[in-house]
């Protein structure tokens, strides 16, 4: 019977995290509706309750998020064990033969329910940061930013191996055909900070050598409000008199709640309902039975006195942060995605998920990690020389799941202005060389022309006169979009380049 | 002596040994290995060397030897140029292929076709002149079919959106799609870095194998201005089967003949029936478009070039990379004494 369960859990946390990772990496193609890339963050009630706060604005879409955030009052943390992917990428990467078996003070338990205080206060504050550290965030952002372009490279490389070999080739064309653009990109970079995010996801995942989804337990800002929840939760683990403290159920359970202190009793908020103890109980002495019925405090449930002072330096960090002290550095260069005109009003809306990132076409969204304070971590900026703000497109604002980057009409975002293009003049090859190169010009989309050139006769060093078309650009006609920035041949930094002005 | 990377050395050693497979393959099969190794050869050693094209044959020698005997034995009177006037661009296309022999003097049953129009953005719809009349191109994919082509793919590298996108709002995935042809993004995987021979500036470059190695290549460019070469037309829409264009821009003019000299389209159709005048290569405001009505077919690309300039009041002396062109041996710039057959439709 437990034996079913666990496979019934096992089956749907894979279906989960495949429909999940399927979801976004189609989502390039545009092959779904906007709405199902957004409800993959609706889906988690700590980014949509801190959006309310910080933005004061109901989503419809978090209604989906309310499901999940009241479904532990019936289930608990299933969420966690069932159906969170992170959870089941913590499942994958076990790495339980490795582990090194450590007791940890069950007070670290504490550590998220801070984090998801803290969080909720800077919401309220309008500060959105720490949503780096929603699971789901982190996950899409993993996928968007290090897994899937790492995936591409390795299939890439892969193809490039295979097509030698003669009967392979065509095979091998058809599926790279199949391939891109749908899944993967046609052309791609590696994005900035890469490295960076994903040391952050091998953190998460190396914990686990610590204890089983140290994550989980210790941190997770999202574990910690539905274990709130759970508290109250209708289904919970509960023993019988046929219990004779064998102790096999406390060595599996992955979160380590099972506690031989308690009497091989369990912490309902810490409990993922993964059914494993079930599977080792040979007397039938617990079962999970429908009871409302509150659990019992723990040492580390989160008291008024820890509320109190996490508040309390949750509104001295805030103020810290809006006082400049590591707040964001004024950067002419730091462009938002298209359509997005207050940037404290886009910081205090923006949940951190990174589908604007995984959506656009041309990789011209980024994330961001420096050029701007700790504040900015994680939130979308265009790199122009990294990929431009296509003409044809205005996918991102569309699939923003809570409308940071606005909706905009195909012709609305054609009018809209990111920044504006200035040349270089001592990069510029036409400026500075007075060499043919009129590639801005030739790339600029709007119908006339941001960028028009001027003839001119220069006297080169020989004597010989030379006739340059010289690069100019009409301030305000440019929408900033990056596209001379991103195609300018000069090497390096390029010679013209979009900036705020 | 020119050194050889370990990459190139088993690129071409990789090469050699599929070509010797197929080569075994074919034969086993009863096949004509020739036909697969002579389109591949010719491409590499276009005639650019062989100095000026004197006939139809030898501007088109890069099409494999057997079509190559087919030509020889056609009529010696097939106009050099073909110049079609119009409304109907399918029915125009029909007759100016008509009159340059048929696609069948190009193409044999079982050929595999590229066509590469210009579908350089997919800011705008047809109307505006960015991109090949979508209709010409349908019309080809038909021919081809109808000559008996195993398989007729469209495709170009675009610049401002994606291939999809640009596809997709260019009008020409429809009427391709509709004339039983397919559209193709053309893949990362598919370019391989290649040497120029007898290049001047562009040594180097990587180039979609596909368009080497197809048996027939049309050219579809669409007749469009352009600040710096003033005109884009046949030789400049070559650019989009190359990775990295803006490499090419500076010293353009001899970049674009080298590329020229490599990849050799067996048939340049320009399209002008709508005409960009100002605020190419992208457009985007009709006040630009100037309806011409009209196509140029040739089997040499600068031919069809320098016709092409009449129709924006210059000649092939304005255009610098025609001349260069023209002087490295590559197609006729001058068009006296040519026959060029005029066509109403």
């Amino acid at each position: 019977m437990s034996r079913n369960w666990q496979i019934t859990r096992k089956t749907l946390q894979a279906i989960s995290l495949v429909v999940f990772v399927l979801t976004l990496v189609f989502s390039k193609d545009s092959a779904f509706p906007p709405m199902l890339t957004s409800s993959l963050v609706h889906l988690s009630p700590l980014a949509m309750l801190s959006n309310l706060f910080s933005s004061k604005f109901f989503l419809s879409g978090s209604l989906l998020s309310l499901v999940i955030l009241l479904s532990s009052l019936v289930v608990g943390r299933a969420w966690c064990g069932w159906l969170c992917p992170m959870g089941t990428l913590l499942d994958v990467f076990n790495f339980s033969k490795l582990r090194i078996r450590k007791n940890l003070p069950q007070a670290f338990r504490k550590i998220k329910y801070i984090l998801l205080i803290v969080t909720l206060v800077s919401a309220i504050l309008g500060n959105l940061t720490l949503l780096v550290f929603d699971p789901i965030t982190i996950f899409i952002r993993s996928i968007t930013l290090v897994i899937w372009p790492l995936l591409d490279k390795g299939v890439f490389f892969l193809e490039t191996l295979l097509i030698k070999v003669p009967f392979l080739s065509e095979p091998v064309f058809a599926l790279d055909a199949w391939m891109r653009p749908r899944i993967f990109p046609i052309e791609s970079s590696i994005y900035q900070y890469a490295a960076l995010f994903g040391v952050f996801l091998m953190v998460i995942l190396l914990l686990n050598l610590i204890a089983e989804r140290f994550w989980c337990r210790y941190l997770c800002p999202l574990g910690a409000l539905l274990g709130l929840g759970s508290r109250l939760s209708l289904i919970q683990r509960r023993l019988n008199s046929n219990c004779v403290e064998c102790g096999l159920c406390g060595k599996d359970c992955p979160t380590g709640t099972i506690d031989v202190k308690n009497g091989y009793q369990s912490d309902p908020a810490e409990c993922t309902l993964c059914m494993d103890c079930a599977g080792t109980c040979t007397k039938s002495a617990f079962a999970f039975t429908l009871k409302w019925e509150a659990a019992k405090k723990q040492s580390y449930d989160p008291g008024r006195r820890l509320f109190i002072s996490t508040i309390g330096a949750s509104v001295v960090a805030v103020v810290l942060l809006r006082m400049g002290w590591i707040k964001k550095t004024a950067n002419s260069f730091l462009l938002l995605p298209p359509g997005v005109q207050d940037e404290d009003k886009f910081l205090s809306t923006c949940v951190r998920c990174g589908i604007c990132i995984q959506v656009c076409p041309t990789q011209a969204i980024q994330a961001d990690l420096s050029l701007s304070g700790i504040e900015r971590m994680a939130t979308p900026i265009l790199v122009p020389r990294k990929g431009y703000c296509a003409y044809t497109c205005n996918i991102c604002g569309q699939n923003c799941p809570v409308q940071a980057i606005p909706t905009l009409s195909l012709e609305e975002k054609r009018l809209t202005k990111i920044g504006t293009a200035s040349i270089n003049q001592s990069r510029c090859i036409a400026w500075g060389e007075h060499g043919n190169c009129i590639v801005c010009e030739e790339m600029c989309p709007l119908p006339h022309k941001a960028i028009s050139l001027e003839q001119k006769i220069f006297t080169q060093a020989s004597g010989d006169a030379v006739e340059v078309l010289l690069p100019i650009v009409d301030e305000d006609a440019c929408i900033g979009c990056g596209i001379c920035e991103n195609k300018c041949p000069v090497e390096g930094e390029a010679a013209i380049r979009v900036q705020l002005i | 002596m020119k050194r050889i990377s370990r990459r190139d050395f088993l690129r071409y050693t990789g090469f050699g040994l599929t070509g010797l497979a197929a080569q075994q393959f074919l034969i086993a099969c009863g096949g004509k290995p020739e036909e697969i190794s002579g389109s591949m050869e010719a491409s590499k050693s276009p005639s650019a060397t062989n100095g000026l094209p004197t006939s139809v044959a030898s501007a088109t020698d890069s099409i494999p030897t057997s079509v190559v005997s087919a030509t020889a034995t056609i009529r010696k009177d097939y106009p050099y140029l073909v110049v079609a006037h119009g409304e109907q661009p399918e029915e125009m296309v029909r007759q100016g292929i008509k009159a340059l022999g048929g696609m069948e003097r190009y193409m044999k049953s079982g050929a595999d076709v590229i066509i590469k129009p210009n579908i350089c953005v997919g800011y705008n719809a047809p109307e505006f002149a960015s991109t090949t009349n979508p209709w010409v191109v349908g019309a080809l994919v038909k021919l081809c079919l109808e000559a008996g082509a195993k398989r007729v793919r469209v495709m170009d590298y675009p610049f401002g959106g994606t291939a999809e996108q640009c596809y997709r709002i260019s009008g020409i995935e429809e009427q391709v799609i509709a004339a039983g042809g397919s559209m193709e993004v053309m893949q990362a995987i598919k370019y391989v870095e290649m040497d120029i021979p007898n290049a001047v500036s562009l040594k180097k470059t990587k180039v979609y194998q596909d368009i080497l190695n197809a048996d027939l290549l049309i050219n579809v460019p669409i007749a469009k201005d352009h600040s710096m070469a003033k005109l884009t037309l046949g030789m400049k829409n070559l650019m989009g089967v190359i990775r990295n264009r803006e490499a090419i821009h500076p010293s353009f003019e001899r970049n674009l003949v080298d590329l020229a000299t490599l990849v050799r389209p067996h048939l340049t159709i320009i399209d002008a029936i709508r005409t960009l005048m100002d605020h190419g290569p992208t457009g985007g405001d009709l006040d630009d478009v100037k309806v011409q009505n009209t196509l140029i077919f040739s089997p040499d690309i600068v031919a069809a070039d320098a016709y092409a300039t009449r129709l924006f009041d210059m000649t092939p002396e304005d255009i610098r990379y025609i001349q260069a062109a023209a002087e490295r041996g590559l197609g006729m710039a001058d068009l006296s004494g040519l026959k060029i057959e005029e066509i109403s439709v």
